[in-house]
């Protein structure tokens, strides 16, 4: 009995110590962490809505490959103005391409009009159909937020 | 010498990735372009350079029974250390290496040097060791990743060498993972063979 009290009792002043230097560590790192995301985001919805900073960007998840692609769309008078990939999980190589401006450049000026389909109006990633068709979801379903009377 | 020895065992003779084929997992997750192997190697290398220096340290006041919990608290108290600091200033990086650095905690590398050489060995080996297996891990991490990166997807460290339209995809996916770590693990066998 004795020494598994003893055990314990070791075992429980390395959870402390451990513990108390982390405590130590998120206290310094923290406000920064907090600031990377605040600067994170008010940079990406800049980006989105290009240097006038005009319109509303609108922050969609439509379901990727492997878990929600979660993005933000810049959207001025029905017209997309910018897209950006704030989070995603898809295959590193294929679906990860997604963040690309490349394809992402595609969806400027594009607006409930059109058809925002991969192979029709939009060119996909080779190899990553369902990633492209989750990113044209996304783009359709920001536009509708943004452009049609709420309640609908 | 002895220290040299054990600084030394982990580059090639015991490389942890080529020749123990422990830590795969992440090897096989992260290698697909340079610069996050290289990020990874910094994490390994900082988590396993600390732990073995701590467990080192304590291992006499550490009983028997509880060793590995105890192990598993230092890592783990380390991996997020480092978690919290990249988050913090090396953000890019922490998208990046994602869910592999919290998986830092369950790599068999430092678990693995923790119990089979930093609780037998003097503080100064210990580090030692985990500098040279951190450097080992670090060699056959970027290796991988640089040539998976320039044959998947025609560039290194991220600057254009091809049109990628004419790479290998299969490169960057977990298969070329595999066949790069099968091939550099055929030239070390050689090597070694001839060098020997």
């Amino acid at each position: 009995m004795g020494k598994i009290i003893k055990l314990a009792v070791i075992l429980a002043v390395f959870c402390i110590i451990s513990a108390g230097g982390l405590a130590y560590v998120y206290l310094f790192t923290q406000p920064k962490i907090e600031k990377n995301a605040k600067l994170a985001f008010e940079n990406s919805k800049r980006e989105v809505l290009g240097k006038d900073n005009i319109g509303t960007a609108v922050v969609v998840s439509p379901r990727g490959y492997s878990g929600p692609i979660e993005m933000l769309v810049g959207i001025d008078k029905g017209k997309v103005k910018g897209i950006k990939v704030l989070s995603h999980r898809e295959t590193p190589g294929l679906g990860a391409n997604i963040v690309k401006s490349s394809f992402l450049n595609q969806f400027i000026g594009k607006s409930l009009k059109d058809l925002i389909e991969p192979k029709k109006d939009i060119d996909a990633i080779t190899g990553a159909t369902i990633s492209s068709r989750a990113v044209c979801s996304g783009v359709r379903e920001a536009l509708q937020k943004a452009c049609l009377p709420a309640g609908r | 010498m002895n220290l040299w020895k054990d600084f030394n065992a982990g580059l090639i003779k015991e490389n942890p990735v080529l020749r123990l084929m422990i830590g795969l997992c992440p090897v096989l997750a992260v290698s697909n372009n340079a610069v996050n192997a290289l990020g990874m190697s910094v994490a390994v290398a900082f988590v396993l350079i600390c732990s073995n220096w701590v467990v080192a340290a304590i291992r006499k006041v550490v009983p028997d029974e509880i060793r590995i919990p105890i192990f598993i608290i230092i890592i783990s108290t380390f991996v997020t250390i480092s978690d919290y600091v990249m988050q913090a200033y090396f953000l890019e990086l922490h998208h990046a290496l994602g869910v592999f650095v919290p998986l830092i905690v369950v790599n068999c590398i430092i678990l693995g040097r923790a119990e089979a050489f930093a609780y037998k060995n003097p503080v100064l080996n210990s580090i030692l060791d985990g500098i040279g297996m951190s450097l080992g891990f670090a060699l056959a991490l970027v290796s991988i990743g640089v040539i998976r990166e320039v044959l998947g997807a025609g560039s290194v460290f991220g600057l254009s060498l091809f049109n990628p339209a004419v790479a290998a995809t299969i490169m960057v996916l977990p298969p070329g993972a595999f066949i790069t770590i099968g091939f550099l693990m055929a030239a070390l066998n050689k090597m070694e063979k001839k060098v020997l």
